[in-house]
């Protein structure tokens, strides 16, 4: 067994310091060419057997993938309320899926209130499509659901009772509010009686619920693991709240040109919502019951900014921190990526510390890896903008289309990368890595391949 | 493969006391802590496990950075700087897994806006365009954010590494903890600060405790333990408060979640680690294991127990 200085070094479930050998790549193969079911480090594989979304772009897969690869934008003005007078009055909405369609997957009674709400419907939605398309039977013991989510928000009704009698909604109206209620949800939907756990870090919510199905199945202790996330923004308080921050673009006039991420026009983001779903499970796992193996996730890594609540670091030292952690889970050198789907929010921080943290983490490389950011065209999902670009990319290396950044008509020269602007672009993707970077500093990063 | 994970530092925010050894001492000679809140005089019971002045202030980089932290944040920062104290290492990858509980409440700031924004009783959006957004404190959207415990203590004590903040009620601490311990255990990271933060003594949200049919008053707490592999430990001759594994098996009894509770109210995301910690600061006499999940989970039993044991 031979060694070669590497970037990160990881253990044979993470990194060991960043100053360790990674083995060469005469060792990673040695495990994969002596058992298919293992990794390069000798861990259990994670593929992917489904996925589902609802995205501004509509409902299912074929519609959310269909939006982005032909540079569409789904923002536009708000129609769920009345936004006259709003300071923002657009954003990315998501379609309200009819929960008759059970794909087989009915909701058991006993949950039966927690997909009352959009949320609900929409997490069911996108679970339901994974499902289907994983077929995997009803699941048990050996199988757990980890969602980012964070608390829902209250409806403006709610609140005005809240105000004028000063008694709680009732006890159903509660239990959806509470970010667990999806998992719950989901959990009782797939009959999943694992490990169940919700994971709330702002916009790196479901990226965390990504990574943490993925270290579950690579210990054993589950054989299939439900992921992703789900949030619904685009509501009078929410858009309030971050309008006044100044994090909002307030594009009003042009809506479908207000998320940019790194051009030099940007202004902010756009509230959106929606759900994006997956159905992780060990190689031998879907290879016994046959199942079509969709892609595998490589690598993930996470890290905080420790800088500020509402302001990325200028040099981007977080963000390279996690991209670093996940090539280095992955086994990865940065020339083995192809592709970033890039948190790209389009705000002036976050492009700029992104950029600089993608030139920090693939050194010569960050120059000519191909860049772009979804939400350029789906606006900010927030909690499940992980798992939804995460699904992203999967579907980029199996069509080998990297999907654009809309509006990037005038590249800010702070963030100088190789851009796929306005229109998809063909290539093959061997591996792609998308980031996602939330309010208050957290970051998590993942690395995805189509099965070769 | 895995290395045997050492908790090295103990940071105890709680009415029974501010200090490990308060709370420890305090359960021991079975003292409490509830007392009338007027902040919950509306109800039949307003009594309440309250932290009167959290310690926050020397943990802060910025003092003016308290005006972004809902109370939840600050028992997590104060809680989270005594187990960090002793800590020499490099803090770049030192990990933090909080459990956060459900939502900080926003302290009453959002109260002022929209009664601005009310018109006849009911909210009426037009007016929360014009008068509750002016009355509206901009940076409240993330002063209630779940995951702002985990900023504040990774941007106050500069901690970058892996991270998860877990949301949910007594389950959640159980999952933090057991997360970082496996983080430490297969070296994902060098040590990691583990915990929960969590305050339910506000009136919004023990109303929503009683909606739910939850007995007993609210509480509010944090704790905050350190851990690092036991080798590294020794071998840089740190005080080994304890030794915390994960692993298959129930719960010894009801463990002290009885005598904290009573003592102090419900604690919510708080409570395993506040069981933990009670545990090591009374000196670990017998081991400890607790499985408090809510949900079925594999190999999630926590137990704690003295290094010569």
């Amino acid at each position: 067994m031979t060694f070669e200085l590497g970037p990160r070094a990881p253990s044979p479930w993470g990194w060991r310091s960043p100053r360790a050998p990674v083995p060469t790549a005469a060792f990673r193969c040695e495990a994969a060419v002596n058992n298919i079911d293992l990794d390069r480090f000798g861990r259990p594989r994670v593929v992917v057997t489904g996925m589902g979304a609802v995205t501004p772009h509509g409902i299912g897969l074929a519609a959310a993938w269909a939006g982005v690869t032909e540079g569409r934008s789904a923002i536009g003005g708000i129609t769920r309320f009345d936004p006259t007078g709003f300071p923002v009055r657009f954003g990315a909405e998501a379609g309200d899926p009819d929960l008759e369609d059970d794909r087989g997957w009915s909701i058991p009674e006993s949950v039966a209130h927690l997909a009352f709400d959009l949320k609900g419907r929409l997490a069911v939605t996108a679970a339901r499509e994974a499902l289907a398309m994983a077929g995997l039977p009803r699941l048990g013991a050996r199988a757990g659901v980890c969602l980012g989510s964070e608390a829902a928000r209250p409806s403006l009704a709610d609140v005005a009772r809240r105000l004028a009698d000063s008694e709680p909604p009732d006890a159903a109206t509660l239990a959806r509010m509470r970010p667990d209620a999806p998992t719950r949800l989901l959990a009782a939907l797939v009959g999943a009686t694992g490990p169940r756990s919700t994971v709330s870090t702002a916009c790196t919510s479901s990226s965390q619920a990504v990574g943490e199905g993925v270290l579950r199945l690579r210990r054993g202790e589950v054989d299939a693991m439900v992921v992703g996330g789900v949030d619904v923004l685009v509501d009078p308080i929410m858009v309030t709240g971050f309008s006044l921050l100044g994090a909002l673009s307030t594009r009003n006039d042009d809506p479908q040109a207000a998320s940019r991420p790194f051009d030099a026009d940007r202004d902010g983001f756009v509230l959106g919502e929606g759900a994006g779903m997956l159905v992780l499970e060990t190689m031998a796992s879907a290879r016994a019951r046959g199942a079509n193996v969709l892609g595998e996730i490589d690598g993930f890594g996470c890290s905080c900014n420790a800088y500020r609540i509402t302001d990325s670091p200028p040099d981007g030292r977080g963000a390279a921190q996690s991209m670093s952690a996940a090539l280095a889970d992955a086994g990865l050198n940065p020339e083995d990526v192809d592709y970033i789907n890039a948190h790209g929010t389009s705000t002036l921080m976050n492009d700029a510390s992104e950029t600089r943290g993608i030139h920090k983490a693939f050194g010569s490389h960050g120059g000519v890896v191909r860049v772009s950011s979804t939400k350029s065209m789906t606006g900010h999902l927030v909690a499940a903008c992980g798992a939804v670009e995460a699904i992203y990319s999967l579907l980029a290396c199996r069509d080998g289309v990297m999907p654009p950044t809309a509006n990037l008509d005038r590249p800010d020269p702070e963030c100088n990368l190789a851009h796929v602007s306005r229109t998809a672009e063909r290539q093959k993707v061997r591996r792609a890595m998308t980031n996602a970077f939330g309010f208050g500093g957290s970051n998590g990063t993942l690395v995805v391949s189509a099965l070769a | 493969m895995n290395q045997r994970v050492a908790v090295t530092g103990l940071g105890v925010v709680s009415p029974l006391g501010l200090t490990p050894q308060a709370l420890a001492e305090g359960l021991a000679a079975g003292r409490s802590a509830l007392s009338a809140s007027p902040a919950l005089g509306v109800l039949a019971d307003d009594r309440a496990g309250r932290v009167d002045k959290i310690p926050v202030r020397p943990w802060l980089k910025r003092r003016k950075d308290r005006k972004l932290m809902a109370r939840a944040s600050e028992l997590a920062l104060a809680a989270a700087g005594p187990a960090l104290a002793g800590f020499e290492g490099d803090r770049t990858e030192l990990g933090v897994f909080l459990a956060v509980g459900r939502e900080p409440p926003d302290d009453g700031e959002s109260e002022a806006a929209l009664a601005a924004a009310s018109r006849d009783g009911k909210l009426d959006a037009d007016r929360l365009a014009g008068p509750g957004r002016d009355r509206y404190p901009p940076l409240l959207p993330l002063k209630t954010l779940p995951n702002m415990a985990l900023a504040h203590v990774s941007i106050h004590l500069d901690v970058m590494g892996e991270n998860g903040a877990w949301a949910g009620e007594v389950g959640a601490g159980q999952r933090a903890i057991v997360a970082g311990v496996r983080a430490v255990a297969e070296r994902r990271c060098p040590a990691a600060l583990v915990g929960g933060a969590d305050s339910l003594v506000d009136l919004g949200s023990a109303r929503d405790r009683l909606r739910l049919g939850a007995k007993g008053p609210p509480g509010e707490g944090a704790a905050m333990l350190l851990l690092e592999p036991l080798e590294q430990a020794l071998a840089s001759g740190r005080r080994v408060l304890a030794v915390v594994e994960v692993g298959s098996g129930e719960s010894d009894g009801e463990g002290l979640l009885p005598q904290i509770t009573a003592a102090m109210g419900a604690l919510g995301a708080a409570s395993v680690p506040l069981e933990l910690a009670a545990h090591i600061a009374a000196g670990c006499a017998s081991s400890l294991t607790l499985d408090r999940s809510d949900a079925g989970d594999v190999s999630a039993a926590i137990s704690v127990f003295a290094l010569s044991a």
